[in-house]
Order: C-alpha cells, then structure tokens, then sequence
C-alpha cells in the first residue's frame, strides 16, 4: 500500500516534471528577442556609430547633465571597443536664464549613423541607422511617414542586444529618454520636459521616444511624458532611464 | 521519503506555476487567441493566408473578394471589405489609390482597438500625424483570426525564406504586406512596377542586384509595409521597401508570404 503510494506520487513528480520541462521549451522558442545577435555576426563594435546605452544611470532623470551623459556614452563605448569615436546622448536641454536651449539633433554629427549588429536578409553587418539628420528626424512630409531605419530590430545596445519592447517579457525598457521634440529640437514652453535638464531624480518630467517604436504612435524620440523623474516613476512606465548614444566622427 | 517527494512536488507545482504566468503573458505570434471571437467593432485585418499564387491576386477584385471570404469565416462577413491595395495608371485605365478604397474610419481590429481614427491619422497627412503615427503596430497587427503576424526573429529559422517550408507552418516571418502603394496611401506615378503588374503577375523576375531589399532595376515586383514597424527599409506600415519578385517563391526571400491588409469602407 505505501509502496503504491509512493509510486504514485513518483508518477506525479514525473508528470509533472514533463509539464515544466514541455512549458519552459515552448517559452523559450518564443523569447527569442532581446537576449543575442544574431548568430554568425562579424561585424564590429568598432564600427559601431550609433547605440542604445545597456544601462541606466540609475539616478532616474538625473544624469549629470549632458555632460554626464555624454561620458556615460563614452564610456560604455570603451568598453566594447568603440571608444575611438566622440560619444554624445540625444539629449536636449531647455533655455534658462543666461544659458540657450540645446537641441539633440545639433549635438550628434551629421551621419550616416550604423549599429553594432543586425543581420538583414542573412548578412550580419554594421546596418544604417539612418543616412542623415533629415532621415532621422523625418524633415520632409515623406521623410516623416516612412520614418528611419531605426526600428526594434536595429535599435540595438552597445552589446548588439535588443532593447525589450512591447510584448517582451518584462522589463519592457523601450521608453528612451531624449527631452526632445519630434524634429530633434528643444521644447520652448515653461513646463519640464528635460528632468530640470538632465539634473533631476525627483520633480518633473523627461519627453521620451520608444525603440520599438510601439506606444502612443510610432516616434522613437518624441512620444510621451515619464511620470516623474525617479528611476522608479521611469520604470513605472517601461523605461529605465536609457538613452541614445551617437558618435559625432 | 514521502517528505522528500511532498516538498519536491510543491517545488515543481511553483515553478510551473511561474512558468505558465511567463509563457501566458503573451501570445505566441501566429498562434490563435482561445476561445475569443473578433470584435463586433473589428473593420480591418492582416490576411490571415495569403492567396498563394505570389502577386496574382486576380486583381484588385479578387483580393477584395479574398478579404471577403476571411472576414466571413470569421463571422464579419456582413461588411463590405477591400484590400488596401493601389494599382498604377495603364494607357485607358486611370490609377487606383488605396487610400480611396477603404472608408473614411475610424478601424478596429480584431480586439476592438482603435488602428487609427480616420485616413489622415492612418496615413499622416501632416507633419505633425506623421510623426506621431498612427496605432498600427505588431500587437494591434491582427489577422482576422486574432494572430500576432510572425516578424523578424519571432522564429529563428533560416527556412523562413524557402516557401515549401514557410507554407507548412503558422510559425515563420510573414509580415510584409503587400501594398504597392506610397507612404500617402497613393499608387506609385513612375514607369517602374510597383504592383505586380496590378496584381496580376505571378512572374519571377531575373536577379537584382546581389543583397538588395528589391527586385530594382524595373524588374516585376511588389511594395509592402509592416504591420510590426519592424524591417528593412524603414519601419513603414504601407510602403517600406519592394519585393524580389512576383512569384510565390520570391515573396519569403524578404519575409513576405504574400499578406495584405484589409478594411471594411462600412
């Protein structure tokens, strides 16, 4: 009788274990994204002109001004062998007294900007971002319907890893910081859009965009405000306090 | 012993469990929603099948009459349904927009939310609608059934390019949708094809130039968008990039099958 019972409870433990085993493959087949490039990738980082930073600061929107993030930039770059460029983060600042607005779009050269990796019709290569300023922004009616090349796919970290999107297991980190409008520029109205330009981890508000390019519309540099500027009001709303990262040379 | 097992079984319970919570937290692209039926609301779709003889569709008539025969499987066959498809001027026989042949909105779609509010928003006439853009994008992307279309890397699987494979399976990269439209939602005005011949050819063309998106060159071919914003080309929902070609064959070697959109004019 006990020993029956054991048995039963071995078949139990075996059922069960094949469930596990059967549901964690099936999970796995899908969650393909956001984990490597794609296999058989020889491109270089060192090629590499355009990144979404892997990391955070994780100070919320206070990221040491553009300063700070420009040597965030930097130094992620450096670590995965792209530091022979000049680093610079989209970000904008709004005016202050005595001190002029700063637009993303003047701080990041003029392009072509390309990615670590991403394997387009099987030819893994350092793929365009975007051949220019005005490509990227969308300066032209056309320009702005078809958007850029930046899409989920392209828009990768500096380790050539996807960003998590919507629809990705959480933590979903598509909402880029970038304090900007949708041509790149500044905002020139009274309210807070930059976290007090890039400063603060408390009051306020960063304009962000999304690398998926999914999320009140399709923009990926000007789609909502954050809640706050904590790094848990930027979590809050699937961000984590990333930004772009391009290289001016 | 029978500790041992108790506390291995409620281990194992936990994690599976968890497992499930991950794994029904989103839905596999391709897979069929359970036990969910469209929206009443839902007037617009992916196809869920393509026609299957490449860019011959017979037709704008037989595409709408193949958005037709879907929409009434699904049970939303009591509108009237036509394919997002434009078709260029031919010496008698003026050009078609697409934009002109779907209603004026706004869309649903299978879930009941909102692709875009009317046919400025859905297409961006403005500098202002075009950057923003509209609600179209892969988890609103549905097909008549309630699929997530497949994108890139959904399914790692080089065979994705091949049809006799693609074809056998819900599970491959499908989601370029044919259009032959221009980002306005209009028909192409160049010399080139952009149609496939109106969508009536079925042609393979010679090669283009080796690894390009298109066939190029004024070769036979077809312009698709994503309904994922996600490939080459840029992220366009309605006009990315061209096919390789006309035949069935050449659609997949772009990570198309030869899909299109739907919408109901009513």
């Amino acid at each position: 009788m006990a020993n029956q019972s054991v048995a039963r409870q071995h078949a139990y433990v075996l059922v069960a274990s094949l469930f596990i085993l059967a549901s964690c493959l099936l999970h796995a087949q899908f969650n393909t994204q956001g984990i490597t490039p794609p296999p058989g990738s020889n491109p270089s980082p060192a090629k590499m002109t355009f990144f979404v930073t892997s990391v955070g600061m994780g100070k919320g929107g206070d990221l040491g001004g553009l300063a700070g993030a420009d040597a965030h930039c930097q130094a992620l770059a450096a670590a995965v062998g792209a530091g022979g460029h000049t680093w610079h983060a989209y970000l904008s600042t709004q005016a202050r007294p005595g001190q002029p607005a700063v637009n993303a779009r003047d701080r990041i050269g003029t392009g072509p900007w390309f990615n670590w990796s991403f394997a387009q019709l099987g030819a893994p290569q350092n793929a365009v971002i975007s051949a220019n300023l005005g490509e990227l922004h969308g300066d032209t009616l056309v320009q702005a319907q078809r958007g850029s090349n930046l899409f989920k796919q392209s828009t990768r970290n500096e380790h050539g890893q996807l960003i998590n999107g919507v629809g990705d297991t959480p933590p979903i980190q598509h909402e880029i910081l970038t304090g900007s409008k949708w041509d790149g520029r500044a905002y020139d109205d009274n309210a807070d859009h930059t976290c007090n330009n890039w400063t603060s981890s408390t009051t306020g508000s960063a304009q962000v965009g999304h690398s998926d390019r999914i999320g009140n519309g399709s923009s990926w540099n000007s789609s909502n405000a954050t809640k706050g500027c904590s790094q848990t009001a930027l979590e809050s709303t699937g961000g984590a306090g990333l930004f772009y990262c391009f290289a001016i040379n | 012993m029978t500790k041992i097992i108790s506390s291995a079984l409620m281990v194992c319970g936990t994690v599976l469990l968890a497992c499930s919570l991950l794994f029904a937290q989103v839905q596999r692209p391709g897979e069929y929603p359970r036990g969910v039926k469209p929206s009443p609301m839902m007037n617009f779709f992916v196809t869920s099948e393509p026609i299957g003889d490449g860019g011959n569709l017979g037709g704008l008539a037989g595409a709408d009459a193949h958005c037709q025969t879907l929409a009434a499987a699904a049970g939303a066959g009591n509108r009237t349904w036509h394919a997002y498809l434009s078709t260029q001027a031919r010496p008698g026989q003026p050009a078609v927009n697409a934009r002109d042949r779907i209603g004026a909105g706004p869309w649903y779609n299978f879930k009941g939310e909102m692709i875009a509010q009317d046919l400025a928003h859905l297409h961006g006439d403005t500098m202002e609608l075009a950057h923003q853009g509209n609600n179209l994008n892969k988890l609103t992307g549905l097909t008549e059934k309630g699929q997530i279309v497949p994108g890139l890397y959904d399914y790692s699987d080089p065979r994705d390019n091949d049809w006799n494979y693609a074809k056998t399976t819900r599970f491959s990269t499908r989601h370029e949708m044919l259009t032959g439209t221009q980002t306005d939602g209009t028909a192409f005005t160049d010399a080139q094809d952009h149609t496939c011949n109106n969508w009536t050819s079925n042609a393979s063309p010679a090669p283009g130039r080796g690894g390009d998106l298109n066939a190029s060159d004024g070769r036979l071919n077809a312009q698709i968008g994503f309904p994922d914003r996600n490939g080459g080309g840029s992220g366009s929902w309605n006009s990315a990039h061209g096919t390789r070609g006309c035949a069935q064959e050449d659609l997949p070697k772009t990570h198309g099958i030869g899909l299109f959109y739907c919408f109901a004019t009513n």
